[in-house]
């Protein structure tokens, strides 16, 4: 019989002692595998204190040695020490095989018009790369990862309407300086049958059908100064860029669901709402949080994503 | 909220139920006072109940596992302090010569547990009417400080004191001498040492000094042998008696209990390293580690323990020992769809946050990794049903031990008084 198998036969002597009537205890000898193991987990504790900071001594502590880490300081210039997270993190930042390509490219960006960078497919590529970041961390949590925004809250940026205008310099300035779209409330204005009247003209202008009388009371209200819609909507009906009033005459909606219902009443209904009580809506600027070049990449996404103009 | 009904709410309650049959039994003596034991009960289950209902109310000391406000605190700090005195009091009126192991860990938690809760909530409280409080330590010493509490709560309260469990419940169970006295020595006595020092580990790669993080990881990584150690002393008791396992559905509970806490306290240590860390901390992997630890180590031994204990309280046998099989097979499928479903969503997520694309830029943004996460969540879900309906086999089982002991007492009284009658 091994010396293994007389263990586990209970062949080795117990202490003895006795607990509770049955419970006893072998004596069986630390298991060789278990303490050659632990062995070897102090030895790697060992070569790890002297290979990395470890020990507090005195004021200081024991610094580590054979990984001193050389690195460009924010201030330029070059410094060695010993192993520390700190510098680690700045020589990676600065010298990363990923952190050069970027700066590399994006130096090349930062020094590009946004004609060159539109023409150039290797800067576009880049630009996709770097901006779907900045897109998904600072715009994401309003428009929407796929810049699809929210009906009566966050324009939609994937479509082809541009409240503020959609060629690169206005998107750029939206971005940029932030906007601020506003339209009065017309509650104390009008009463329920204008509001009916005016929400009839300006779902015709879209080519939904409405009651002919209503719309025509509405035109009035609508091109007159008993209303002055059109100041900034315009007579057209096509929209101010420049005040970020939004085309009437096209199907896109941003505030008033008209879309998601097929009965008039209803469209009707959320029109009026709309002029009832009128629009505030903001976004913020981000030219304090965003590099200029960022934000340059963020305007020539921005502008891809909907058909820019 | 979740934190503390867990570990203070059940294994609180595990833990002083246990202890207190342990010592009883394995003294052969009396508690040394009933009104003791009573006052903890009470005290920790206003304590415990007290903080859930502070926590709805927006108070807490937003210190992780130590969230309890001011007054809470000095509560359980007296209990603790009367658990304490009965505990060592009754050692000190035992009938046996020797105090046997599993006594050695109830105390270990209970002196840690002390000195943890108090030091890491010294504050000063802004008013004596109010709940709020400032803690006495600042910045990276107040981190260091939490994580040291924070660690060893885990330590002593979740690994010790079960272990303890572990050391009475499995040779009962397996009528088996323990395997090796010496092995018990030596790894309690590491494992007492080395716990102390890991709790910076939880704040790799922050404002914390390199040493101090060092330090963490290698003590962490000296620390696996010694947490084997009860397993490795759980396990092989059983050896020469492993048809038990096919035959009894206890053992199965304590055995697969010692399976998780060898796999949770091999990850452990791992996680632990720095370079690990930096993939693994901030994301489920984190979650999936500590519910291999609760659900697969502290609450399977406990079920197993209940299981053994409480038929002989009640001087009964088991309803039934097929609702046990029940409990083990949707608890033990539970934990694993749990576990791997978290080890899929942190490892994934966290290779995703790290991954650049072909011009050096991450290639997702952190809302793509919270939407991958979806589909683990659901497994997970489903893992958590599995779990909690095992939790409800078990009430059941229990309340029918239970109603049938009465019974039986009944029967046992109307018979004896019968024959009083006849006589």
């Amino acid at each position: 019989m091994s010396d293994k198998k007389a263990r586990s036969q209970g062949a080795v002597q117990t202490t003895g002692h006795a607990w509770d009537g049955d419970i006893q205890e072998f004596n069986n000898p630390l298991p060789t595998w278990w303490l050659w193991a632990f062995y070897a987990t102090v030895v790697f504790a060992l070569i790890y204190w002297v290979l990395y900071p470890a020990w507090p001594v005195g004021g200081s502590f024991t610094k580590g040695m054979f990984n001193d880490i050389t690195f460009v300081d924010s201030d330029g210039s070059v410094k060695t020490t010993h192993w520390n997270t700190r510098a680690l993190l700045i020589r990676d930042l600065k010298e990363g095989k990923e952190a050069r390509l970027s700066q590399e490219y994006m130096s090349k960006v930062a020094d590009a018009s946004y004609a060159q960078i539109l023409a150039d497919p290797e800067m576009m590529a880049y630009t996709r790369s770097v901006a779907k970041g900045l897109f998904g961390d600072n715009c994401a949590a309003c428009h929407g990862a796929g810049g699809q925004g929210v009906i009566g809250l966050f324009p939609n940026l994937a479509d082809d309407a541009w409240l503020w205008g959609g060629s690169i310099e206005q998107v750029h300035k939206t971005i940029a300086d932030g906007r601020y779209g506003f339209m009065p409330a017309f509650s104390d204005t009008f009463d329920a049958k204008q509001l009916r009247d005016v929400a009839s003209y300006v779902l015709s202008l879209s080519g939904n059908p409405v009651d002919g009388v209503a719309r025509a009371r509405g035109e009035k209200i609508f091109q007159t100064q008993e209303g002055g819609c059109h100041y900034c909507h315009t007579p057209a009906g096509t929209g101010l860029k420049s005040q970020g009033a939004a085309n009437l005459t096209d199907q896109i909606w941003t505030i008033a669901d008209v879309n998601g219902t097929d009965d008039p009443a209803v469209k009707l209904e959320r029109v009026e709402k709309v002029i009832s009580g009128g629009v505030q809506r903001q976004m913020p600027h981000w030219s304090e949080r965003l590099t200029p070049a960022q934000i340059k990449l963020l305007t020539v996404y921005v502008h891809e994503l909907g058909g820019g103009q | 909220m979740h934190t503390t009904l867990v570990i203070f709410g059940f294994g609180g309650c595990a833990l002083f139920a246990t202890s207190y049959y342990i010592v009883q039994r394995t003294c052969q003596t009396r508690l040394y006072s009933d009104w003791m034991a009573s006052f903890t009960f009470w005290g920790w289950q206003l304590a415990v109940g007290l903080g859930a209902l502070s926590y709805m109310f927006g108070y807490t000391q937003s210190r992780e596992y130590a969230e309890f406000e001011w007054p809470i605190d000095i509560l359980i700090a007296v209990t603790w302090v009367v658990y304490f005195t009965l505990y060592a009091q009754t050692l000190r009126r035992r009938s046996q010569p020797h105090i046997y192991v599993a006594n050695w860990f109830y105390m270990a938690f209970i002196l840690a547990t002390a000195i943890l809760h108090i030091f890491n909530n010294l504050a000063v409280p802004v008013g004596l009417f109010t709940l709020k409080s400032y803690s006495l330590f600042s910045g990276v010493q107040d981190a260091m400080t939490q994580w040291w509490y924070g660690h060893n709560a885990v330590g002593f309260f979740l690994t010790a004191a079960f272990l303890g469990m572990m050391y009475y419940f499995v040779p009962k169970q397996a009528g088996r001498p323990v395997y090796s006295y010496r092995l018990s020595i030596i790894h309690f006595w590491a494992l007492s040492f080395l716990y102390m020092w890991v709790g910076a580990h939880h704040l790799h790669w922050t404002a914390l000094p390199d040493w101090t993080s060092t330090l963490a990881a290698t003590f962490s990584i000296m620390l696996l042998l010694p947490s084997w150690g009860g397993m490795i002393n759980g396990i092989m008791t059983l050896s020469g008696a492993w048809e038990k396992l096919r035959t009894d559905p206890v053992m199965l509970f304590l055995i697969t209990a010692l399976s998780f806490y060898g796999m949770a306290t091999f990850e452990g240590p791992l996680m632990s390293l720095k370079s690990v860390n930096a993939l693994s901390h901030y994301t489920d992997w984190t979650i999936g580690h500590v519910h291999s630890g609760a659900l697969g180590w502290v609450a399977m031994i406990t079920f197993g323990s209940f299981y053994h204990m409480v038929p002989r309280l009640y001087d009964t046998r088991l309803y039934s020992v097929r609702l046990v099989y029940v409990h083990f097979w949707l608890a033990t499928i539970g934990i694993l769809l749990y576990i791997t479903a978290m080890w899929v969503a942190g490892i994934f997520q966290g290779l995703m946050l790290r991954s650049f694309d072909d011009y050096g830029n991450l290639a997702y943004t952190f809302v793509e990794t919270v939407a991958f996460l979806h589909e683990p969540y659901v497994v997970r879900a489903m893992g958590g049903v599995f779990f909690i309906s095992g939790v409800a086999v078990m009430a059941w089982n229990m309340y029918m031990t239970v109603r049938q002991s009465r019974i039986e007492s009944a029967e046992i009284e109307a018979r004896i008084a019968a024959k009083m009658a006849n006589a």
